[in-house]
């Protein structure tokens, strides 16, 4: 429990969450409230929460659940210990909540490629925004929404991150176990790749000549696509100092496919993180961006959109990569 | 009485050596798995030869073989039965001496105490089938970094004392293979217990060990029988002709210096642009060791386990310390592999670290070829090419050999083949780019491009500009002329081998690089891509017009053509020959290009051509002189310190330096 026990430390509303709604486990020890939130998303990542069944009785020893939309209607307020956020900010309403649910959240963890990357609802950002609502809706009048769909690290800072299209359990499990054992997650920043070659999985890229995502792509997911002889297409999102650049034009030079068809691979679910975002661009946008007589890139000065938080990883972790984690004193 | 001594011949090249029907490989398999064993070898799975648990030989491949590249691998179906018909896959038998995750020990945290326990090693016994001459030498590698001390890896020494290992001799190879280089293979040599070489209906079998010994007397013995000496004599033959296959990819004299003194060449940055640090080359390696610990625990925080995993010097967190990465820069990390593989791995362990298997370059998704790097970041120190000289016929200035034309072909107005047989042997056996001595009585001779070897003789095309070639271009089928040669050097093919090649030539210029286009189709997996740039003209001047279609469409070779000007029923392009690439996509950096023609075009050609990544040392051109005795005798032919006859007609364009197209040379 050693990262859970200091809640003043992080300096927002002394103790008096604690044990308000929770009950003493294991001796009397607060268990860690927990809550789930969900903006633009389709729920899969809760879903994943929900699917770990037995462990789920284990892990309710260690934390409350306060709030989990996807598994019961009830509602608390916060603070939060632990704040599991899915979906990303892609309407005037979530830009209002985010800010507010940073403050009321000591840990703040995003899940699932829309909270982290912005989700395949980002490929809009491409496009002209009204023309799609317009094509979508009846009557689009009704339809609040933002020019641009974007992760929440955008707006506010963001403790720890986990992947995935859906989220992995392994990982989400890891996570927890790390936060209530107050010791550094065990989550591997490095490719698909290495998940592959660890069980002698044939390189689909290699011996087939499918274009694969594995390599400029974080792991976690059990390279489940190669395994099953398709190519990464990246749900993951990229990994540190993904050379997405270099495989873009080795795919051109090496299999006749062309700029377009080269950025379409990179245009999926985590297509707004970088260095995916400015890989598209480079190679002419999104197809629907171009379908729609969208502007076709992304104009960098559009950040953050008015409203915004945006402070930006850099201020609250200084120069620690994703996935390190708050815990900067060394534990 | 008298004596005589009879000396016996000697039973050594057979005695010892024992012949096995290919069906009874699944004896071999038996027996091993008879003695406990779990038996590892290739089998077909996901598009690849892999090692995985094999229970019998029927799981084993039949009839396939493999091409493999940078980047590239694909399975081939073979004419015949072979069950290694291929090399090296995906998987090294490192998987099985060095598991890729291992629960190391466990912890337990209670209260103030703390408890640690190894987690005990029970591999079982197993048997490796099909293990090449790279693969042992890998074994080799490893066991000087896990096994040797002071600190040893008891885990790996377990596993790799229990296994049996069978090695195959290669018979085939890819352009992936350089153990000739590395001095690794293909000959299997030591360190086995029993070796194959697979012949047409079977194996030549060899011992190696004791443990095989008895394994050949005991259970394989019912199903071998003595080794005739023709098997014997086969299998050495097929292993000799994988060597001469493979050549010397990679030039090794002196790398480990070579490489260590390139710390700040710029190269690792341009790699670093295509490098996706992925990782994929290391894992695949047989001898990458280096690995991470993870540490498991419960929700409570009282049991821990720590499991080792294969992990790489490229993935950026490998070398984090609380501050920052010691390698951050993906140029770091990848200078960090290659001067560690090829460099300091002799320092810490007296070997090696790379043995030549290739895995890395098939296997890195983006194609990078380590060969290509270290040449061109630790060039070898002489870089001009070696000339392989045939001893040439008639070689006095004064002297020539008679041969009779056998066939003539009208390739354009003014252009003819002339196929001469009847000449000296010395002629067919001549190099790619070597030219001849060509007289007629009555007519100066004259240097002419060899444009094809065939078996009793050579073809020379000839384009009638003056007096003596227009008496040479009006022979008739019957008629003799006077040869001398074949003489001076040729073009540096084996160079050549597994980089992609471009060919620009121009006018007459083709009839020196036709012999190579024709080397080039006969063998055409051994090398990259291949293109062809010619230019002509007008379309009536194109030479082996016919023969240019094949190469196009059954020889691999892409190729362009272009004409100086032309009439309307021409519909391709029009211009100067280096139009045809300057706008194409390919990338120069793993090419090498041969250049013949007009001197201002091959000056334009290699400006081109250095604009697309091609360095001087990858630039061949070769050189028309006005040349008499073609033996560096009379002088007509010098330029700079070279006499073109002899030291050429083949040159580097950095063995050329600034005299190439330099005026009044």
């Amino acid at each position: 429990m050693a990262a859970m026990a200091h809640p003043t430390e992080h300096g927002h509303g002394g103790h008096a969450h604690s044990n308000e709604h929770g009950h003493a486990a294991r001796g009397g020890t607060p268990r860690p409230r927990v809550a789930v939130v969900k903006f633009a998303s389709c729920d899969g990542c809760q879903l994943t929460i929900l699917d770990l069944e037995d462990l789920l009785l284990e892990l309710s020893e260690h934390f409350e659940i306060v709030d989990f939309p996807e598994a019961s209607s009830a509602r608390s307020n916060g603070p939060y210990d632990v704040l599991f956020v899915e979906g990303s900010v892609s309407t005037p309403d979530h830009l209002r909540r985010i800010g507010e649910l940073r403050k009321q959240a000591r840990v703040l963890v995003t899940i699932g490629a829309c909270a982290t990357s912005g989700g395949i609802q980002a490929l809009r950002n491409w496009a002209d925004h009204d023309a799609y609502r317009a094509a979508v809706y009846p009557t689009p009048e009704f339809v609040e929404s933002l020019a641009r769909a974007t992760p929440i690290a955008e707006h506010v800072p963001v403790d720890f991150e986990l992947r995935g299209c859906p989220i992995s359990p392994d990982q989400l499990v890891e996570l927890l176990t790390a936060l209530v054992t107050g010791r550094r997650p065990q989550l591997r920043d490095e490719a698909v790749c290495m998940e592959c070659k660890r069980r002698g999985v044939v390189c689909v890229m290699s011996a087939q000549g499918i274009a694969c995502l594995g390599q400029v792509t974080q792991t976690g997911c059990g390279a489940i696509c190669p395994r099953m002889g398709r190519g990464c297409y990246g749900c993951f999102g990229p990994r540190e100092q993904a050379n997405a650049a270099g495989l873009a034009r080795y795919l051109q030079a090496s299999g006749e496919r062309s700029a377009e068809e080269v950025g379409q691979l990179f245009a999926g679910f985590t297509a707004y993180s970088e260095p995916f975002r400015s890989t598209i661009t480079d190679l002419g946008g999104t197809r629907g961006a171009r379908r729609t007589g969208g502007a076709g890139h992304v104009a960098g000065g559009a950040y953050p959109p008015p409203g915004g938080a945006a402070t930006g990883r850099a201020s609250y972790l200084p120069g620690r990569p994703r996935m390190e984690g708050i815990d900067d004193d060394g534990r | 009485m008298m004596t005589i001594e009879v000396t016996r011949p000697e039973r050594t090249t057979t005695a010892g050596r024992w012949y096995l029907e290919r069906a009874g490989l699944d004896a071999l398999v038996a027996a091993l798995r008879e003695d406990g064993r779990t038996v590892i070898g290739p089998t077909v799975a996901d598009g690849a030869v892999v090692l995985a648990e094999i229970h019998s030989s029927a799981e084993m491949p039949h009839a396939v073989g493999d091409v493999q590249g940078p980047g590239r691998y694909r399975l081939t179906k073979r004419d015949d039965a072979r069950v290694f018909g291929y090399v090296v896959g995906p998987t090294s038998w490192k998987r099985w001496v060095f598991p890729p995750d291992v629960e190391l020990s466990t912890g337990r945290r209670t209260g103030h105490r703390v408890e640690f326990a190894p987690t005990a090693s029970h591999p079982t016994k197993l048997a490796f089938v099909g293990v090449r001459a790279c693969e042992l030498a890998a074994f080799g590698v490893q066991d000087r970094v896990l096994d040797a001390g002071p600190f040893r890896d008891a885990d790996y020494a377990a596993r790799r004392e229990s296994a049996f290992v069978v090695a195959v001799q290669c018979t085939t190879a890819e352009l992936t293979c350089f153990c000739t280089s590395m001095g690794t293979g293909p000959e299997v040599e030591h360190g086995f217990d029993i070796a194959l070489t697979e012949l047409d209906e079977g194996f030549l079998l060899d011992v190696g060990s004791p443990a095989g010994q008895e394994l050949v007397d005991g259970k394989l013995a019912s199903a071998l029988r003595p080794a005739t000496p023709v098997e014997v004599y086969t299998a050495a033959a097929d292993v000799a002709a994988t060597r001469a296959r493979i050549g010397d990819p990679l030039p090794t004299a002196g790398l480990h210096d070579r490489l260590l003194a390139q710390l700040d060449n710029p190269r690792w940055a341009q790699v670093a642009e295509r490098c996706i640090t992925c990782g994929n080359c290391t894992l695949a390696c047989p001898t990458c060791f280096c690995t991470s610990v993870i540490q498991k625990t419960d929700m409570e925080g009282i049991a821990a386990t720590n499991e080792r995993a294969w992990d790489s010097c490229f993935s950026p967190g490998f070398a984090r310390v609380a501050g920052g990465s010691f390698r951050s820069r993906p140029r770091d990390r990848y200078r960090q592999w290659l001067t560690h593989k090829f460099g300091t791995w002799w320092d810490q362990f007296g070997t090696t670290g790379c043995v030549g298997c290739g895995r890395c370059i098939t296997w890195c998704p983006v194609g990078i070829d380590v060969r290509e790097e270290l040449m061109a970041i630790a060039p070898p120190v002489a870089l001009s090419p070696e000339p392989i000289r045939v001893e040439p016929v008639a070689a006095s200035f004064n002297d020539f050999v008679v041969a009779q034309v056998v066939a003539t072909r009208q390739e354009t107005a003014d252009t003819v083949t002339l196929t001469l047989a009847g000449a000296d042997p010395a002629f067919s056996k001549g190099n790619l780019g070597q030219f001849a001595m060509v007289a007629i009585p009555g007519f100066p001779p004259l240097p002419i491009s060899i444009s094809r070897f065939t078996v009793d003789g050579i073809e020379l095309t000839i384009r009638g500009a003056g007096p003596a070639t227009k008496a040479m271009t009006a022979l008739k089928v019957g008629d003799q002329l006077g040869l001398r040669g074949p003489l001076g050097n040729n073009w540096p093919i084996e160079r050549a081998v597994g980089r992609d090649l471009v060919i620009v030539s121009g006018g007459i210029g083709l009839a020196p690089l036709r012999p190579v286009i024709h080397a080039l189709a006969a063998d055409r997996r051994r090398f990259g891509d291949v293109r062809l740039y010619y230019g002509a003209r007008t379309p009536a001047d194109i030479l082996y017009r016919e023969e240019m279609e094949r190469w196009a469409s059954r020889g691999g070779i892409e190729v362009h053509l272009t004409v100086d000007r032309a009439g309307p029923e021409w519909e391709g392009r029009v211009g100067v020959v280096t139009q045809l690439f300057d706008q194409a996509t390919w990338e120069g950096a793993n090419a090498i290009a041969f250049v013949c023609g007009p001197e201002r075009m091959m000056q334009a050609t290699a400006n081109t051509l250095a604009g697309r990544g091609v360095t001087p040392t990858r630039i061949f051109v070769t050189l028309e002189r006005h040349m008499e005795c073609g033996i560096g005798l009379c002088g007509h032919c010098q330029m700079g310190k070279y006499f073109v006859c002899r030291d050429g007609p083949v040159f580097s364009l950095l063995q050329l330096g600034d005299t190439f197209g330099r005026e009044g040379i």
